[in-house]
Protein backbone atom coordinates (compact mmCIF):
# COMPACT_ATOMS: atom_id res chain seq x y z
CA UNK A 1 0.00 0.00 0.00
CA UNK A 2 1.43 3.33 -0.52
CA UNK A 3 1.98 6.26 1.83
CA UNK A 4 1.80 8.85 -0.48
CA UNK A 5 0.40 12.60 0.58
CA UNK A 6 -0.69 13.84 -2.61
CA UNK A 7 -2.78 12.16 -5.38
CA UNK A 8 -2.22 13.56 -8.89
CA UNK A 9 -5.12 12.59 -11.49
CA UNK A 10 -4.44 12.17 -15.29
CA UNK A 11 -0.68 11.57 -16.71
CA UNK A 12 -0.59 14.27 -19.42
CA UNK A 13 1.68 17.37 -19.50
CA UNK A 14 -0.30 19.20 -16.38
CA UNK A 15 -0.18 16.75 -14.12
CA UNK A 16 3.22 15.10 -14.78
CA UNK A 17 4.74 18.90 -14.35
CA UNK A 18 2.56 18.74 -11.28
CA UNK A 19 4.10 15.34 -9.82
CA UNK A 20 7.71 16.58 -10.92
CA UNK A 21 7.30 20.02 -8.74
CA UNK A 22 5.51 18.30 -5.69
CA UNK A 23 7.73 15.83 -5.76
CA UNK A 24 10.94 17.82 -5.97
CA UNK A 25 9.86 20.02 -2.87
CA UNK A 26 9.76 16.74 -0.68
CA UNK A 27 5.94 15.88 -1.19
CA UNK A 28 5.30 12.13 -1.84
CA UNK A 29 3.05 12.08 -4.54
CA UNK A 30 1.51 9.16 -6.67
CA UNK A 31 -0.51 9.87 -10.41
CA UNK A 32 -3.07 7.59 -11.06
CA UNK A 33 -3.73 7.66 -15.37
CA UNK A 34 -6.96 6.01 -16.46
CA UNK A 35 -5.14 4.24 -19.88
CA UNK A 36 -1.51 2.25 -20.05
CA UNK A 37 1.09 5.30 -20.52
CA UNK A 38 1.84 8.64 -19.85
CA UNK A 39 1.46 11.31 -21.87
CA UNK A 40 -2.49 12.33 -22.13
CA UNK A 41 -4.40 12.84 -25.55
CA UNK A 42 -1.69 15.44 -26.96
CA UNK A 43 1.63 13.08 -25.85
CA UNK A 44 -0.68 9.86 -26.90
CA UNK A 45 2.47 7.48 -26.95
CA UNK A 46 2.55 5.16 -30.21
CA UNK A 47 2.23 1.35 -29.82
CA UNK A 48 5.83 -0.65 -30.33
CA UNK A 49 6.39 -0.81 -34.39
CA UNK A 50 4.12 2.37 -34.76
CA UNK A 51 6.89 4.78 -35.75
CA UNK A 52 5.51 6.47 -38.70
CA UNK A 53 4.75 9.80 -38.80
CA UNK A 54 5.51 10.68 -35.19
CA UNK A 55 4.86 13.95 -33.57
CA UNK A 56 6.31 17.10 -34.52
CA UNK A 57 9.87 17.64 -33.53
CA UNK A 58 8.93 20.63 -31.43
CA UNK A 59 6.27 18.67 -29.21
CA UNK A 60 8.75 15.64 -29.19
CA UNK A 61 11.11 17.73 -27.31
CA UNK A 62 8.35 19.26 -24.97
CA UNK A 63 7.67 15.78 -24.24
CA UNK A 64 10.78 14.21 -23.86
CA UNK A 65 11.54 17.36 -21.02
CA UNK A 66 8.42 16.80 -19.03
CA UNK A 67 9.07 12.69 -19.10
CA UNK A 68 13.25 12.73 -18.38
CA UNK A 69 11.95 15.84 -15.27
CA UNK A 70 9.29 12.69 -14.10
CA UNK A 71 10.84 10.09 -14.59
CA UNK A 72 14.05 11.63 -12.29
CA UNK A 73 11.52 11.41 -9.34
CA UNK A 74 10.89 8.08 -9.26
CA UNK A 75 7.27 9.19 -9.03
CA UNK A 76 4.76 6.01 -8.56
CA UNK A 77 2.72 5.58 -11.48
CA UNK A 78 -0.82 3.53 -11.40
CA UNK A 79 -2.44 2.65 -14.83
CA UNK A 80 -5.45 1.48 -15.87
CA UNK A 81 -6.50 3.67 -12.80
CA UNK A 82 -9.38 5.82 -12.94
CA UNK A 83 -10.92 8.70 -10.56
CA UNK A 84 -14.38 8.44 -9.23
CA UNK A 85 -14.88 11.41 -6.85
CA UNK A 86 -14.47 12.40 -3.34
CA UNK A 87 -16.46 10.73 -0.78
CA UNK A 88 -18.49 12.24 2.06
CA UNK A 89 -15.39 11.71 4.40
CA UNK A 90 -12.83 13.21 2.26
CA UNK A 91 -11.54 10.42 0.83
CA UNK A 92 -10.59 9.55 -2.62
CA UNK A 93 -11.95 7.03 -4.39
CA UNK A 94 -10.19 5.15 -7.55
CA UNK A 95 -11.20 2.31 -9.29
CA UNK A 96 -7.64 0.36 -9.65
CA UNK A 97 -8.98 -1.89 -12.91
CA UNK A 98 -5.86 -3.96 -12.96
CA UNK A 99 -6.71 -5.15 -9.38
CA UNK A 100 -10.27 -4.68 -10.57
CA UNK A 101 -11.52 -2.76 -7.34
CA UNK A 102 -12.37 0.33 -5.63
CA UNK A 103 -10.03 2.06 -3.28
CA UNK A 104 -10.77 4.81 -0.50
CA UNK A 105 -7.77 6.68 -0.42
CA UNK A 106 -6.52 9.60 2.73
CA UNK A 107 -4.78 12.33 1.19
CA UNK A 108 -3.70 15.91 2.42
CA UNK A 109 -3.66 16.79 -1.10
CA UNK A 110 -5.09 16.10 -4.99
CA UNK A 111 -4.33 17.94 -8.02
CA UNK A 112 -7.03 17.03 -10.77
CA UNK A 113 -5.47 17.19 -14.34
CA UNK A 114 -8.44 15.25 -16.51
CA UNK A 115 -7.59 17.56 -19.46
CA UNK A 116 -10.56 18.71 -21.86
CA UNK A 117 -13.23 17.48 -24.16
CA UNK A 118 -13.67 17.98 -27.44
CA UNK A 119 -17.10 20.37 -28.37
CA UNK A 120 -19.30 18.83 -31.12
CA UNK A 121 -22.49 20.06 -32.37
CA UNK A 122 -25.26 18.08 -32.74
CA UNK A 123 -26.00 17.32 -36.35
CA UNK A 124 -28.45 14.64 -38.14
CA UNK A 125 -26.42 11.75 -37.81
CA UNK A 126 -23.80 12.44 -35.79
CA UNK A 127 -24.01 9.88 -33.41
CA UNK A 128 -23.38 6.97 -36.27
CA UNK A 129 -20.53 4.53 -36.14
CA UNK A 130 -17.59 5.86 -38.09
CA UNK A 131 -18.54 9.62 -37.33
CA UNK A 132 -15.94 10.23 -34.19
CA UNK A 133 -14.47 13.45 -33.13
CA UNK A 134 -11.94 14.80 -34.79
CA UNK A 135 -9.66 14.89 -31.85
CA UNK A 136 -10.52 10.79 -31.53
CA UNK A 137 -8.72 10.56 -35.01
CA UNK A 138 -5.90 12.14 -34.03
CA UNK A 139 -5.36 10.32 -31.02
CA UNK A 140 -5.72 7.01 -32.89
CA UNK A 141 -3.21 8.21 -35.24
CA UNK A 142 -0.59 8.86 -32.35
CA UNK A 143 -1.63 5.40 -30.99
CA UNK A 144 -1.14 3.63 -34.25
CA UNK A 145 0.82 5.72 -36.60
CA UNK A 146 -1.77 4.72 -39.17
CA UNK A 147 -4.14 7.00 -40.77
CA UNK A 148 -8.01 6.63 -40.58
CA UNK A 149 -8.62 4.28 -44.03
CA UNK A 150 -11.03 5.06 -47.16
CA UNK A 151 -12.12 8.67 -47.71
CA UNK A 152 -12.37 10.70 -44.74
CA UNK A 153 -14.12 14.01 -44.03
CA UNK A 154 -13.09 16.37 -41.48
CA UNK A 155 -15.53 19.05 -40.20
CA UNK A 156 -16.63 21.73 -37.76
CA UNK A 157 -14.96 24.55 -36.44
CA UNK A 158 -10.79 25.90 -35.50
CA UNK A 159 -7.57 25.14 -36.00
CA UNK A 160 -7.28 21.25 -35.18
CA UNK A 161 -8.87 20.25 -38.17
CA UNK A 162 -6.13 21.75 -40.26
CA UNK A 163 -3.45 19.62 -38.11
CA UNK A 164 -5.86 15.99 -38.07
CA UNK A 165 -5.79 17.05 -41.90
CA UNK A 166 -1.78 17.84 -42.16
CA UNK A 167 -1.02 14.78 -39.79
CA UNK A 168 -3.42 12.24 -42.07
CA UNK A 169 -1.67 13.66 -45.27
CA UNK A 170 1.72 12.92 -43.45
CA UNK A 171 0.60 9.60 -43.06
CA UNK A 172 -0.71 8.92 -46.46
CA UNK A 173 -3.90 9.35 -46.51
CA UNK A 174 -5.12 12.78 -46.55
CA UNK A 175 -8.37 13.47 -46.39
CA UNK A 176 -11.20 14.07 -48.79
CA UNK A 177 -12.52 17.28 -47.82
CA UNK A 178 -12.37 20.24 -45.04
CA UNK A 179 -15.22 21.78 -43.65
CA UNK A 180 -14.65 24.84 -41.86
CA UNK A 181 -17.54 27.31 -40.39
CA UNK A 182 -15.16 29.83 -40.17
CA UNK A 183 -12.91 31.43 -42.78
CA UNK A 184 -9.70 32.21 -41.48
CA UNK A 185 -8.78 34.28 -44.56
CA UNK A 186 -11.73 36.72 -44.02
CA UNK A 187 -9.52 38.21 -40.82
CA UNK A 188 -6.07 39.42 -42.41
CA UNK A 189 -5.80 41.94 -39.63
CA UNK A 190 -6.24 39.18 -36.95
CA UNK A 191 -4.05 36.72 -38.79
CA UNK A 192 -1.20 39.54 -38.57
CA UNK A 193 -1.72 39.64 -35.00
CA UNK A 194 -0.53 35.84 -35.00
CA UNK A 195 2.75 37.13 -35.23
CA UNK A 196 3.24 37.90 -31.99
CA UNK A 197 3.36 34.34 -31.52
CA UNK A 198 5.95 33.14 -33.94
CA UNK A 199 5.91 29.21 -32.59
CA UNK A 200 2.20 29.11 -33.29
CA UNK A 201 2.49 30.97 -36.47
CA UNK A 202 4.69 28.72 -37.52
CA UNK A 203 2.68 25.50 -36.59
CA UNK A 204 -0.03 26.86 -38.43
CA UNK A 205 1.92 27.48 -41.36
CA UNK A 206 3.50 23.75 -41.69
CA UNK A 207 -0.17 22.37 -41.12
CA UNK A 208 -1.49 24.72 -43.89
CA UNK A 209 1.31 23.84 -46.34
CA UNK A 210 0.87 20.11 -46.25
CA UNK A 211 -3.47 20.98 -46.28
CA UNK A 212 -2.28 22.37 -49.68
CA UNK A 213 0.07 20.34 -50.65
CA UNK A 214 -2.15 17.17 -50.78
CA UNK A 215 -4.70 19.76 -52.42
CA UNK A 216 -7.08 19.15 -49.69
CA UNK A 217 -10.32 20.78 -50.26
CA UNK A 218 -10.77 23.78 -47.91
CA UNK A 219 -14.71 24.36 -47.72
CA UNK A 220 -14.29 27.79 -45.38
CA UNK A 221 -18.05 29.16 -44.37
CA UNK A 222 -19.35 25.57 -44.94
CA UNK A 223 -21.53 23.68 -41.99
CA UNK A 224 -22.62 19.75 -42.23
CA UNK A 225 -26.16 19.42 -42.19
CA UNK A 226 -26.63 15.59 -42.07
CA UNK A 227 -24.97 12.31 -42.05
CA UNK A 228 -26.76 9.64 -42.77
CA UNK A 229 -26.14 5.84 -43.59
CA UNK A 230 -26.00 4.83 -47.23
CA UNK A 231 -24.93 1.36 -47.67
CA UNK A 232 -21.48 1.06 -45.78
CA UNK A 233 -21.13 4.68 -46.46
CA UNK A 234 -21.90 8.05 -44.80
CA UNK A 235 -23.80 10.24 -46.71
CA UNK A 236 -23.06 14.06 -46.02
CA UNK A 237 -25.11 16.77 -47.01
CA UNK A 238 -22.85 20.26 -46.43
CA UNK A 239 -24.45 23.15 -46.67
CA UNK A 240 -22.48 26.57 -48.00
CA UNK A 241 -23.37 30.00 -49.07
CA UNK A 242 -27.19 28.57 -49.47
CA UNK A 243 -26.29 26.06 -51.34
CA UNK A 244 -26.13 22.42 -50.55
CA UNK A 245 -23.02 19.67 -51.75
CA UNK A 246 -23.34 16.11 -51.43
CA UNK A 247 -20.81 13.72 -50.80
CA UNK A 248 -19.93 9.85 -49.67
CA UNK A 249 -17.44 9.17 -47.28
CA UNK A 250 -16.24 6.19 -44.98
CA UNK A 251 -15.59 8.43 -41.97
CA UNK A 252 -15.75 12.00 -40.66
CA UNK A 253 -13.81 13.68 -38.24
CA UNK A 254 -16.42 16.09 -36.26
CA UNK A 255 -14.83 18.82 -33.42
CA UNK A 256 -16.08 22.61 -32.70
CA UNK A 257 -13.47 23.56 -30.40
CA UNK A 258 -12.16 22.13 -26.84
CA UNK A 259 -13.58 22.70 -22.98
CA UNK A 260 -13.05 21.99 -19.90
CA UNK A 261 -13.18 18.19 -18.94
CA UNK A 262 -14.89 19.28 -15.74
CA UNK A 263 -17.85 17.61 -15.66
CA UNK A 264 -18.60 15.76 -11.89
CA UNK A 265 -15.35 17.19 -10.29
CA UNK A 266 -14.78 17.95 -7.11
CA UNK A 267 -14.85 21.91 -6.19
CA UNK A 268 -11.52 23.03 -5.81
CA UNK A 269 -10.50 23.46 -2.03
CA UNK A 270 -7.83 25.72 -1.13
CA UNK A 271 -7.84 25.96 2.80
CA UNK A 272 -5.49 24.11 4.77
CA UNK A 273 -8.68 23.20 7.00
CA UNK A 274 -9.94 21.43 4.27
CA UNK A 275 -8.57 17.91 4.11
CA UNK A 276 -7.90 16.94 1.27
CA UNK A 277 -6.91 20.61 -0.44
CA UNK A 278 -8.00 19.75 -3.84
CA UNK A 279 -6.90 21.68 -6.82
CA UNK A 280 -7.54 21.86 -10.87
CA UNK A 281 -4.48 22.06 -13.27
CA UNK A 282 -4.26 22.70 -16.96
CA UNK A 283 -7.18 21.95 -19.27
CA UNK A 284 -9.53 20.81 -17.14
CA UNK A 285 -9.06 24.00 -15.14
CA UNK A 286 -8.93 26.27 -18.47
CA UNK A 287 -8.86 24.80 -22.04
CA UNK A 288 -5.71 26.34 -23.06
CA UNK A 289 -3.64 23.45 -24.72
CA UNK A 290 -0.44 21.67 -24.02
CA UNK A 291 2.04 24.36 -23.49
CA UNK A 292 -0.43 26.18 -20.86
CA UNK A 293 -0.83 23.17 -19.30
CA UNK A 294 2.52 22.37 -17.98
CA UNK A 295 3.08 26.12 -16.86
CA UNK A 296 -0.12 25.64 -15.01
CA UNK A 297 0.59 22.56 -13.59
CA UNK A 298 3.63 24.30 -12.16
CA UNK A 299 1.97 26.64 -11.36
CA UNK A 300 -0.86 24.22 -9.24
CA UNK A 301 1.43 22.43 -7.98
CA UNK A 302 2.97 25.67 -6.13
CA UNK A 303 -0.59 26.50 -4.67
CA UNK A 304 -0.90 23.52 -3.16
CA UNK A 305 2.31 23.32 -1.58
CA UNK A 306 2.12 26.94 -0.61
CA UNK A 307 -1.46 25.99 1.08
CA UNK A 308 -0.21 22.94 2.88
CA UNK A 309 2.91 24.70 4.18
CA UNK A 310 0.78 27.58 5.43
CA UNK A 311 2.92 30.17 3.74
CA UNK A 312 1.42 33.04 1.07
CA UNK A 313 -0.36 32.18 -1.40
CA UNK A 314 1.36 32.36 -4.97
CA UNK A 315 0.69 35.42 -6.99
CA UNK A 316 -1.92 34.80 -9.99
CA UNK A 317 -1.00 32.54 -13.27
CA UNK A 318 2.28 33.44 -14.66
CA UNK A 319 3.00 34.87 -18.47
CA UNK A 320 3.04 31.56 -20.38
CA UNK A 321 -0.58 31.21 -18.84
CA UNK A 322 -1.01 34.52 -20.10
CA UNK A 323 0.16 34.37 -23.61
CA UNK A 324 -1.20 31.30 -24.44
CA UNK A 325 -4.72 33.00 -23.42
CA UNK A 326 -4.26 35.77 -25.99
CA UNK A 327 -3.07 33.38 -28.87
CA UNK A 328 -6.22 31.28 -28.39
CA UNK A 329 -8.34 34.43 -28.55
CA UNK A 330 -6.64 35.48 -31.81
CA UNK A 331 -7.39 32.00 -33.25
CA UNK A 332 -11.02 31.76 -31.98
CA UNK A 333 -11.50 35.28 -33.84
CA UNK A 334 -9.51 34.06 -36.59
CA UNK A 335 -12.02 31.07 -36.83
CA UNK A 336 -14.91 33.07 -35.95
CA UNK A 337 -17.87 30.89 -37.67
CA UNK A 338 -19.45 32.78 -40.88
CA UNK A 339 -22.67 33.98 -40.59
CA UNK A 340 -25.01 34.57 -36.80
CA UNK A 341 -27.14 31.50 -37.13
CA UNK A 342 -26.42 28.77 -34.28
CA UNK A 343 -25.76 25.96 -35.44
CA UNK A 344 -28.00 24.58 -33.02
CA UNK A 345 -30.81 26.47 -34.41
CA UNK A 346 -31.13 24.85 -37.81
CA UNK A 347 -30.91 20.63 -36.08
CA UNK A 348 -33.82 18.89 -36.89
CA UNK A 349 -35.95 17.73 -34.90
CA UNK A 350 -34.84 14.22 -35.03
CA UNK A 351 -31.32 15.35 -34.52
CA UNK A 352 -29.91 13.08 -31.34
CA UNK A 353 -29.31 15.68 -28.78
CA UNK A 354 -28.24 13.42 -25.68
CA UNK A 355 -26.50 10.13 -26.99
CA UNK A 356 -26.51 7.96 -24.12
CA UNK A 357 -30.71 8.34 -23.34
CA UNK A 358 -31.49 9.21 -26.99
CA UNK A 359 -33.08 12.19 -26.47
CA UNK A 360 -33.74 14.22 -29.54
CA UNK A 361 -34.12 18.09 -30.52
CA UNK A 362 -37.69 17.82 -30.49
CA UNK A 363 -37.85 16.56 -27.46
CA UNK A 364 -36.39 18.91 -25.66
CA UNK A 365 -38.78 21.31 -27.47
CA UNK A 366 -41.84 20.01 -26.27
CA UNK A 367 -40.44 19.43 -22.79
CA UNK A 368 -39.56 23.63 -23.51
CA UNK A 369 -42.84 24.28 -24.59
CA UNK A 370 -44.80 23.97 -20.86
CA UNK A 371 -46.01 27.35 -19.87
CA UNK A 372 -43.21 28.22 -17.57
CA UNK A 373 -39.92 27.85 -19.16
CA UNK A 374 -37.79 24.68 -17.43
CA UNK A 375 -34.75 25.46 -15.65
CA UNK A 376 -31.60 23.07 -16.71
CA UNK A 377 -32.10 20.65 -13.50
CA UNK A 378 -36.06 19.99 -15.19
CA UNK A 379 -34.83 19.34 -18.33
CA UNK A 380 -32.13 17.02 -16.88
CA UNK A 381 -34.82 15.37 -14.24
CA UNK A 382 -37.96 15.27 -16.25
CA UNK A 383 -36.36 14.79 -19.72
CA UNK A 384 -33.05 12.73 -18.83
CA UNK A 385 -31.41 15.03 -21.33
CA UNK A 386 -27.24 14.71 -19.69
CA UNK A 387 -28.19 12.01 -17.39
CA UNK A 388 -26.31 9.41 -19.40
CA UNK A 389 -23.13 7.66 -18.94
CA UNK A 390 -20.63 10.38 -20.60
CA UNK A 391 -22.59 13.09 -17.65
CA UNK A 392 -23.28 15.34 -20.09
CA UNK A 393 -19.89 15.65 -21.57
CA UNK A 394 -20.84 16.13 -25.12
CA UNK A 395 -24.97 17.24 -24.77
CA UNK A 396 -24.55 19.24 -21.84
CA UNK A 397 -23.77 22.73 -23.24
CA UNK A 398 -25.70 21.92 -26.39
CA UNK A 399 -28.68 21.65 -24.37
CA UNK A 400 -28.12 24.20 -22.36
CA UNK A 401 -27.62 26.55 -25.66
CA UNK A 402 -30.53 25.14 -27.61
CA UNK A 403 -32.89 25.81 -24.25
CA UNK A 404 -31.73 29.21 -24.35
CA UNK A 405 -32.75 29.71 -27.92
CA UNK A 406 -36.01 28.00 -27.19
CA UNK A 407 -37.16 30.12 -24.52
CA UNK A 408 -35.15 33.57 -26.12
CA UNK A 409 -38.17 35.71 -25.09
CA UNK A 410 -38.45 34.14 -21.69
CA UNK A 411 -36.80 36.65 -18.88
CA UNK A 412 -35.52 33.62 -16.65
CA UNK A 413 -31.55 33.48 -17.47
CA UNK A 414 -30.47 31.41 -19.85
CA UNK A 415 -29.47 27.75 -18.41
CA UNK A 416 -25.83 26.97 -17.76
CA UNK A 417 -24.52 23.47 -18.81
CA UNK A 418 -23.98 23.35 -15.13
CA UNK A 419 -27.56 23.60 -14.50
CA UNK A 420 -27.65 20.10 -16.39
CA UNK A 421 -24.96 18.42 -14.86
CA UNK A 422 -24.57 19.14 -11.35
CA UNK A 423 -21.85 18.03 -9.56
CA UNK A 424 -22.08 14.48 -9.35
CA UNK A 425 -19.77 11.77 -8.65
CA UNK A 426 -18.74 9.52 -9.44
CA UNK A 427 -16.94 11.10 -11.97
CA UNK A 428 -17.72 7.55 -14.20
CA UNK A 429 -19.91 5.05 -14.17
CA UNK A 430 -18.95 2.07 -11.43
CA UNK A 431 -21.15 -0.34 -9.69
CA UNK A 432 -22.55 -0.25 -6.51
CA UNK A 433 -21.28 -3.24 -5.44
CA UNK A 434 -17.27 -2.33 -6.09
CA UNK A 435 -18.27 1.05 -4.06
CA UNK A 436 -19.88 -1.41 -1.23
CA UNK A 437 -16.64 -3.40 -1.52
CA UNK A 438 -14.04 -0.56 -0.99
CA UNK A 439 -16.34 0.90 1.91
CA UNK A 440 -16.32 -2.18 3.85
CA UNK A 441 -12.45 -3.86 2.74
CA UNK A 442 -13.77 -6.93 4.66
CA UNK A 443 -16.32 -8.06 2.08
CA UNK A 444 -14.48 -7.47 -0.82
CA UNK A 445 -15.82 -9.37 -3.58
CA UNK A 446 -14.06 -11.01 -5.64
CA UNK A 447 -12.51 -9.60 -8.79
CA UNK A 448 -14.55 -10.93 -11.28
CA UNK A 449 -18.16 -9.49 -9.71
CA UNK A 450 -16.51 -6.32 -9.39
CA UNK A 451 -17.63 -4.27 -12.43
CA UNK A 452 -19.41 -1.30 -14.11
CA UNK A 453 -22.76 -0.48 -14.42
CA UNK A 454 -24.43 -1.20 -18.05
CA UNK A 455 -24.15 2.01 -19.09
CA UNK A 456 -28.24 1.83 -20.98
CA UNK B 1 5.33 -8.51 -31.80
CA UNK B 2 3.33 -9.69 -34.15
CA UNK B 3 0.77 -12.98 -34.18
CA UNK B 4 -1.28 -11.82 -30.96
CA UNK B 5 -4.93 -12.45 -31.01
CA UNK B 6 -8.04 -11.72 -29.09
CA UNK B 7 -11.78 -12.87 -29.81
CA UNK B 8 -14.01 -10.83 -30.64
CA UNK B 9 -17.44 -11.96 -31.04
CA UNK B 10 -16.11 -15.82 -31.37
CA UNK B 11 -13.33 -14.33 -34.02
CA UNK B 12 -9.66 -13.81 -33.92
CA UNK B 13 -8.24 -10.17 -34.00
CA UNK B 14 -5.06 -9.38 -34.29
CA UNK B 15 -3.50 -6.72 -32.58
CA UNK B 16 0.31 -5.35 -32.09
CA UNK B 17 1.52 -4.85 -28.21
CA UNK B 18 0.24 -2.17 -26.38
CA UNK B 19 -2.77 -1.04 -28.97
CA UNK B 20 -5.82 -0.48 -27.52
CA UNK B 21 -9.36 -2.95 -28.25
CA UNK B 22 -10.58 0.25 -30.39
CA UNK B 23 -7.68 0.59 -32.24
CA UNK B 24 -6.98 -3.30 -32.87
CA UNK B 25 -11.12 -3.68 -34.16
CA UNK B 26 -10.94 -0.59 -36.34
CA UNK B 27 -8.01 -2.28 -38.04
CA UNK B 28 -10.21 -4.97 -38.20
CA UNK B 29 -12.76 -3.12 -40.06
CA UNK B 30 -15.43 -3.24 -37.33
CA UNK B 31 -17.02 -0.04 -36.40
CA UNK B 32 -20.10 -0.84 -34.30
CA UNK B 33 -19.69 -3.10 -31.32
CA UNK B 34 -23.21 -3.30 -30.61
CA UNK B 35 -25.94 -1.87 -29.69
CA UNK B 36 -27.66 0.17 -26.78
CA UNK B 37 -31.19 -0.42 -25.64
CA UNK B 38 -32.29 2.38 -27.46
CA UNK B 39 -31.34 0.92 -30.28
CA UNK B 40 -28.16 3.16 -31.01
CA UNK B 41 -24.84 1.71 -31.77
CA UNK B 42 -22.11 1.45 -29.32
CA UNK B 43 -18.84 3.02 -31.37
CA UNK B 44 -15.66 4.89 -31.12
CA UNK B 45 -16.42 8.53 -30.30
CA UNK B 46 -14.07 10.67 -28.18
CA UNK B 47 -10.88 8.10 -27.58
CA UNK B 48 -10.36 9.59 -24.72
CA UNK B 49 -12.87 7.75 -22.35
CA UNK B 50 -15.20 10.59 -21.44
CA UNK B 51 -17.98 10.12 -23.70
CA UNK B 52 -18.82 5.90 -22.78
CA UNK B 53 -20.10 5.38 -26.15
CA UNK B 54 -17.23 2.80 -27.29
CA UNK B 55 -17.82 0.19 -24.18
CA UNK B 56 -17.72 -3.16 -24.88
CA UNK B 57 -17.81 -6.36 -22.86
CA UNK B 58 -14.07 -8.18 -21.73
CA UNK B 59 -14.06 -11.60 -19.98
CA UNK B 60 -17.10 -10.12 -18.71
CA UNK B 61 -16.68 -6.74 -17.89
CA UNK B 62 -17.87 -3.85 -19.27
CA UNK B 63 -14.82 -1.53 -20.71
CA UNK B 64 -13.80 1.81 -22.51
CA UNK B 65 -12.72 -0.01 -26.02
CA UNK B 66 -10.30 3.78 -26.33
CA UNK B 67 -8.73 2.75 -22.89
CA UNK B 68 -8.69 -1.05 -22.86
CA UNK B 69 -5.48 -2.45 -23.83
CA UNK B 70 -5.69 -5.26 -25.71
CA UNK B 71 -4.36 -8.77 -24.62
CA UNK B 72 -4.01 -11.91 -26.13
CA UNK B 73 -6.91 -14.61 -25.56
CA UNK B 74 -9.31 -11.64 -24.52
CA UNK B 75 -12.81 -12.47 -24.93
CA UNK B 76 -14.08 -9.36 -26.14
CA UNK B 77 -17.88 -8.54 -27.28
CA UNK B 78 -20.98 -6.25 -27.26
CA UNK B 79 -22.10 -5.05 -23.71
CA UNK B 80 -25.41 -6.73 -24.58
CA UNK B 81 -23.83 -9.70 -25.05
CA UNK B 82 -23.89 -10.62 -21.45
CA UNK B 83 -21.23 -12.67 -19.47
CA UNK B 84 -19.91 -15.83 -21.51
S1 LIG C 1 -14.44 6.60 -27.48
FE1 LIG C 1 -15.31 7.89 -25.96
S2 LIG C 1 -15.00 6.68 -24.16
FE2 LIG C 1 -14.02 5.52 -25.69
Amino acid sequence: MTDAEITVIGAGPSGMVAATTLSKVGYHVEIIEQRETLGGAIYRQPVESAMAGGPAAGSNARWKTIRNAFVKQAIPVRCGTVFLGIDGDGLVLIEDRRKGRVERLRRKGVVVAVGAVEKVYPRTGWHLPGVSTAGGLQVMMKETGRAPEGRVLLAGNGPLLIAVAAQMARLGNPPAALVEAGDPFGHMATGVALLKHPALLQEALLYLMDVYRSRIPWLRGAHVTSIEKEGPALLVRIERKGLEKRMSVDRIGLHDGIRCNDFGLPPETLSSKDAPVVVRAGDCREALGAIAAEADGARAAQRLANILSGSAEASGLDAAINRTRQAQDLLARLFAPIGNVSPLAICSDETILCRCEAKTVGDLRSLCQHLHPMTGREVKLNGRFAMGACQGRFCADNTASLMALMNADSADLPPRAEDLTGRRWPVRPVSIAALTAAANPNTEKPNNEVEQDDAS
Amino acid sequence: MSGQTFVWKGKDVPFRSGESIAAALEAAGVFSFGTDTFGQDFRYFCGIGACQGCLVRVDGLLREACLTVARPGMRVGSPEDGHD
